[in-house]
């Protein structure tokens, strides 16, 4: 079993991420130069949140309150903010949904000017790892590749694996805590 | 993996049978299961999960199971709960319609355990659910209970379970097309309880709740007058509606309307979610279930859950999870409909109506309470309602009953005081948010709960405490916490952990108290503990007891632990040694722990307590010793009875000589308590110590922030406690200690995040916060982003630290881009107060950045700008803005002597933008323009032929592509109109035609 990271130890450049969160907000679709449908989704764990770029149709499928494994995911830097991928041959998968604590803060995409000269400096090479590497189902391209969301959002019979039946209690221990007001 | 199991068991069956005819195919599998029980069962689940995916052959393995299988179905029905239990949502439909087809099947053969399943499944129609797929169930069990009816008959608790049920469902389909459905509910329903009536009593009071919302339905009707006229006609054991409303619902039956998935996400929110963290979990569930309008019947149910199921352990209850009744409020404020709303009202008050003390439970009452209690200030209207309705119930419930509904709502308020849910009722029911007419019926209805404690009658109310008190701190271990964590509330929980046994045993029952009764001095009784202390272990306990001064007390301490550590020392001892301990010490927890006056030798007096010779002990032994561990459990018993001990323990660390350098010890604490990690358990310590004395927070607060950094320099919450309650003396002092270099409040990476969060706060909390963080010397440029955040009249605390900050600073082009990046608004002058100072101060440096903003937000293809903005809500600079900001600054600026806009690069930059402007712009801001006009580049006469060649200058190309740049930009200026009313479309819109303006470049 591989081991998971948490948010906030997400930095720019990591690569082969596997990352537990729960999705917070979906943003509005974008479509690229090449028609690819992007979404900016901030997700979550118990140690703060962060943004997600979804690519394609999996977009489509995440709603808020699921709970998802990222494999192989990187993060980069994206107009300044810290930003998390799925990376080639990476998938997002859905193993629960609700029962998971988290924290809102800190937000680790929050603009932040250290990252801007990054930015500045590897624009070229993040962008296209973008559109070649975007998502982990796009990046296949050829109709062999299923969107493993898909089975854990239509449901399964029992003949299928899509669901993972301990999916509802992956969070560990809560520790971190924001302010109560 | 269970489904990777149940794939290898098809596979097993199906390699098994594989080409043989169906009597060889019978053989081989028999054959197998005889080899052992793990073959049994694979054969068993793999028949089963065919059965499950492959409709035709379900009648073959079905009577394959039958004849196969050895243990009664076991097997096959362990499966078939966990199914139901834990994924029945998530099955496809071939697979739900054939577990309906097996249950009916297992019922029909009358295999035992099937009742069990059949209740399981009818767990799952859900209330308030009409959709085609929770109907199908409904009628499909339905169909099996009345085909099975005999065997139905022969399970009182299924009869029960499916009235119950039923009764309940009828409610959700009173529409026309259901109306078929309905009344083959009702004709079930109606059978059973008039043949069955005292299994159907079993359910308790929630079956009168039930029958009344259904009381319309002509037969309901018929059983009403029964219920009511002729009772015994029910059963001759029945004596009336009374007998039924006295005796209380088991928590089975209120649960049962409760899909898994509805009772696994509430129960997550009651015992993890932390109080102001609830609104994306509350608007899933809402998303969920609570949407539409027929899904508003299912309120009721999830009332009856919280108040009757929803009891929550004392660890829940003294920490800041979500409580139960903030989750009533909402399940009350979002309801849709009137009827639902009434009823939920009902639902919350079911169990005041006939309230005993001897058989109710006060969890079942207090969430009523504490609702209105706490919502008398942020929604009056709120606790007015429920008293209205609390006040209007008693007549209107069931007037031959008044009498018993009246005592049965003074029971329970009664009940409320003396178990100290809330110490007054005065200050609820005589407030003056309420109006006069439902303050004058409350006096009315409740004059013993009404009179206000003035001075006289307060004199009688502390002998009333007392009493009251003295005969309960007999076995009560207390926890003097002023109102839980919310707020500073006299509301104080309770808890009865057992049901049946509360009344003789009360010893479990924690409560919090008011500060003001712990001080009263009670004598420690230790009886109900100490026997079951072994004899020598005893013999110190009373020892303790007896004696009186200090020295003594702390030599027999020393013996008590001396005797913890020994290798014989029966560890479960340990709690009740530690309940003893938290009893006969509480003195010492009470009053102030910091000496008056902070001496050296004060303060080694002030650690001389016997409490803190354990503390001492700990300090003294290696980690790696096998007593530190026994000591660290002591701590953590007497932690569970005494949360002070906590705070203590870091004053210790930090005052003692003893413990110098040690107060790392503090975090094997943390770890060894039930809360179990550091951060939790210091932001419990820290808030117990800032109710209870804040000298000492501020005392402890260099040392937390210094040995704890990862825990306190990211925590809003920890400052928050700390700017809640110091004043200015003790504000000055730690900005002394943060100067000196004994405390470190704020990290430049994690600065930002807190001052964002310290926007919601008080305003003396702000500027506390703000001091602290100026104290420090973090370049204001790390913080500068916040600006983002800062509305006009939202944010008038962190504007003006900010703007006095702003002032002494040589301006860089972020802080000038940021200044800027502010909407523009008539009234708010931030942008102008700071750009004026600066163009007197640092013209040349603000004139360049402002030309490099001009320049650059006049070229950049928009479409970058937009997407930025598309990912946060945050302020964002346009060209426009800066030019309103500019007029304004021109404005401001008019009738001074300032030449700010007389230098070349701010020339340069208007003519720059005004060349590509369209007109509206040109006009609005043609006063600002007109600056520049007068003014030519000094030496552009000689190289003026040159520079007109290249299409990019903004002037040549303003000749050649006045058609195109006119319509695109007219476009985006409408665009960015329209976008302070709608922000979504036009910005899509926006984009869509800077990306043909770039293109055109």
């Amino acid at each position: 079993m591989t081991t998971e990271t948490h948010v906030k130890d997400i930095k720019p450049g990591l690569k082969n991420l596997n990352v537990i969160f729960i999705v917070l907000e979906t943003g509005r679709v974008t479509k690229t130069k090449d028609g690819h449908e992007v979404r900016t989704c901030k997700v979550a764990d118990k140690t703060g949140s962060i943004s997600i770029s979804v690519w394609d149709e999996v977009g489509g499928l995440i709603q808020t309150g699921d709970i998802i494994r990222l494999t192989k995911g990187y993060a980069s830097v994206f107009k300044g903010c810290l930003t998390l991928y799925t990376g080639r041959g990476g998938e997002l998968l859905k193993i629960g949904e609700f029962c998971m604590v988290y924290s809102e803060v800190p937000n680790f995409s929050e603009p932040n000017p250290e990252y801007s000269n990054m930015d500045q400096m590897k624009n070229k090479t993040v962008r296209g790892n973008d559109t070649t590497n975007g998502n982990g189902v796009n990046s296949q391209g050829s109709g062999s590749s299923t969107t493993p969301l898909q089975g854990g959002r239509a449901g399964s019979g029992v003949g299928s694996r899509a669901n993972n039946p301990g999916g509802t209690t992956v969070n560990g221990k809560e520790t971190r805590r924001s302010t109560k007001r | 993996h269970s489904q990777e199991r149940l794939e290898r068991c098809v596979a097993i069956v199906t390699s098994l049978t594989n080409g043989l005819s169906e009597r060889e195919a019978n053989d081989a599998i028999t054959a197998n299961v005889c080899k052992g029980p793990q073959q049994h069962e694979e054969v068993c689940l793999g028949l089963f999960a065919l059965l499950l995916t492959e409709p035709s052959q379900a009648q073959r393995c079905y009577r394959d199971l039958t004849l196969v299988n050895r243990d009664g179905m076991n097997v096959i029905l362990i499966k078939i709960n966990q199914i139901l239990m834990e994924k029945f949502l998530k099955l496809q439909d071939v697979c739900r319609t054939q577990l309906v087809w097996l249950v009916r099947e297992l019922v029909k053969s009358g295999v035992i355990g099937a009742d069990g399943i059949l209740m399981t499944l009818m767990k799952q129609i859900a209330g308030g659910d009409i959709t085609n797929k929770n109907l199908w169930l409904a009628e499909n069990v339905l169909d099996i209970v009345v085909e099975q009816r005999e065997w139905v008959l022969k399970s009182g608790m299924l009869i029960a379970m499916s009235v119950y049920t039923y009764l309940r469902l009828i409610v959700d389909h009173g529409t026309p097309a259901l109306l078929v459905l309905r009344q083959k509910e009702v004709d079930f329903c109606i059978g059973l309880l008039r043949e069955k009536f005292m299994e159907c009593f079993i359910i308790g009071r929630d079956l009168v709740r039930l029958l009344q919302i259904v009381a319309r339905i002509p037969e309901m009707e018929l059983l009403w007058k029964d219920l009511l006229h002729n009772p015994q006609a029910l059963s001759p054991q029945f004596t009336g509606l009374l007998q039924l409303l006295t005796a209380r619902t088991s928590r089975k039956f209120l649960a049962c309307r409760l899909t898994p998935d509805m009772e696994t996400k509430l129960l997550f929110m009651t015992s993890r979610v932390r109080f102001g963290q609830q609104k994306r979990y509350q608007d899933w569930f809402q998303r969920q279930y609570l949407s539409t309008a027929e899904s508003q019947s299912l309120r009721c149910d999830l009332i009856r859950y919280i108040c009757g199921v929803v009891h929550p352990s004392n660890e829940v209850l003294s920490s800041d999870i979500l409580p139960r009744w903030a989750i009533i409020g909402w399940l009350l404020t979002t309801c849709t409909s009137n009827v639902a709303a009434s009823n939920a009202k009902l639902a919350l008050f079911y169990d005041w109506l006939f309230f005993s003390p001897e058989k109710d439970s006060i969890m079942n009452i207090e969430p009523a309470i504490l609702v209105m209690h706490h919502s008398m200030k942020p929604h009056p209207a709120i606790t007015a309602t429920l008293l209205d309705f609390m006040c209007r119930i008693i007549p209107h419930f069931f007037p031959p009953l008044e009498g018993q509904v009246r005592q049965g709502v003074f029971n329970s308020l009664t009940f409320i005081m003396e178990k100290r849910v809330l110490a007054h009722l005065a200050p609820l029911f005589d407030n003056p948010k309420l109006d006069r007419e439902l303050r004058s019926m409350l006096r009315e209805r409740f004059p013993e709960f009404c009179s206000s404690p003035s001075p006289p009658t307060e004199g009688r109310d502390e002998v009333k405490m007392e009493e009251s008190v003295s005969l309960e701190m007999d076995n009560h271990v207390l926890l003097d916490k002023e109102g839980g964590c919310y707020d500073n509330t006299e509301a104080a929980f309770s808890d009865d952990e057992e049901e049946i046994n509360n009344k003789g045993n009360k010893k479990r029952e924690f409560r919090f108290h008011p500060i003001k009764e712990a001080i009263i001095e009670e004598p420690a009784d230790i009886t109900p503990y100490v026997d079951q202390l072994d004899d020598m272990m005893k013999e110190k306990v009373l020892q303790l007891q007896k004696g009186s001064d200090t020295e003594t007390h702390c030599e027999v301490m020393q013996e008590i632990v001396d005797l913890i550590l020994e290798e014989d020392f029966d560890s479960e001892q340990m709690s009740t040694l530690a309940s003893c301990l938290a009893e006969l010490f509480k003195g010492h927890f009470r009053g102030d722990v910091l000496p008056d006056e902070i001496t050296e030798e004060s303060l080694e007096e002030s650690v001389c307590k016997p409490v803190c010779l354990v503390f001492r002990n700990l300090c003294q032994m290696q980690e790696d010793n096998s007593g530190f561990s026994v000591l660290l459990e002591m701590l953590a018993e007497l932690y569970q009875k005494q949360p002070k001990i906590g705070y203590h323990l870091l004053y210790y660390l930090k005052a003692s000589k003893a413990a110098m350098g040690k107060m790392s010890l503090y975090e094997s604490f943390a770890q060894a308590t039930a809360l179990g990690d550091l951060h939790t358990c210091l932001m419990m310590d820290m808030k117990a110590c800032q109710e209870d004395d804040i000298r000492l927070l501020c005392y402890l607060t260099p040392s937390i922030y210094t040995e704890f950094p990862d825990e306190t320099l990211r925590s809003a919450e920890l400052l928050n406690m700390i700017v809640a309650v110091i004043d200015s003396t003790q504000l000055q002092e730690l900005m002394c200690h943060v100067m000196i270099g004994n405390l470190v409040m704020f990290r430049k990476d994690s600065v930002l995040n807190i001052l964002i969060q310290s926007l919601d706060w008080e305003t003396f909390e702000q500027y506390s916060t703000w001091q602290l963080f100026l104290a420090h010397s973090i370049p204001l440029e790390t913080i500068i982003p916040i600006l983002q955040h800062l509305k006009y009249k939202e944010h008038p605390e962190a504007l003006s630290c900010l703007l006095l900050q702003l002032r002494r600073e040589k301006p860089s082009g972020e802080m000038v881009k940021m200044v800027l990046s502010r909407p523009c608004h008539p009234e708010d002058q931030f942008t102008t107060s700071i750009l004026r100072h600066w163009a007197a101060k640092h013209d040349d440096v603000l004139g360049e950045h402002i030309k490099a903003l001009l320049i650059k937000n006049n070229n950049l293809p928009r479409k970058r700008q937009s997407l930025r903005s598309s990912s946060s809500k945050l302020a964002q600079l346009t060209l426009e803005q800066i030019l309103e900001h500019m007029d304004n600054l021109r404005l401001n600026l008019s009738n001074t002597k300032n030449s700010f806009f007389t230098q070349t690069p701010i020339l340069q930059a208007l003519q720059h933008v005004q060349a590509s402007c369209d007109e509206a712009h040109k006009m609005r801001f043609s006063d600002l323009f007109s600056l520049a006009e007068e003014y030519e580049e000094p030496s552009s006469k000689p190289p003026k032929s040159r520079r007109k060649a290249p299409a990019s200058s903004p002037r040549s190309r303003k000749g050649a592509a006045t058609p195109v740049s006119n319509e695109e930009e007219s476009a985006s200026s409408s665009a960015s109109e329209e976008e302070d009313s709608k922000p979504k479309a036009p910005k899509r819109k926006r984009k869509g035609s800077s990306a043909v303006a770039s293109d055109s470049d």
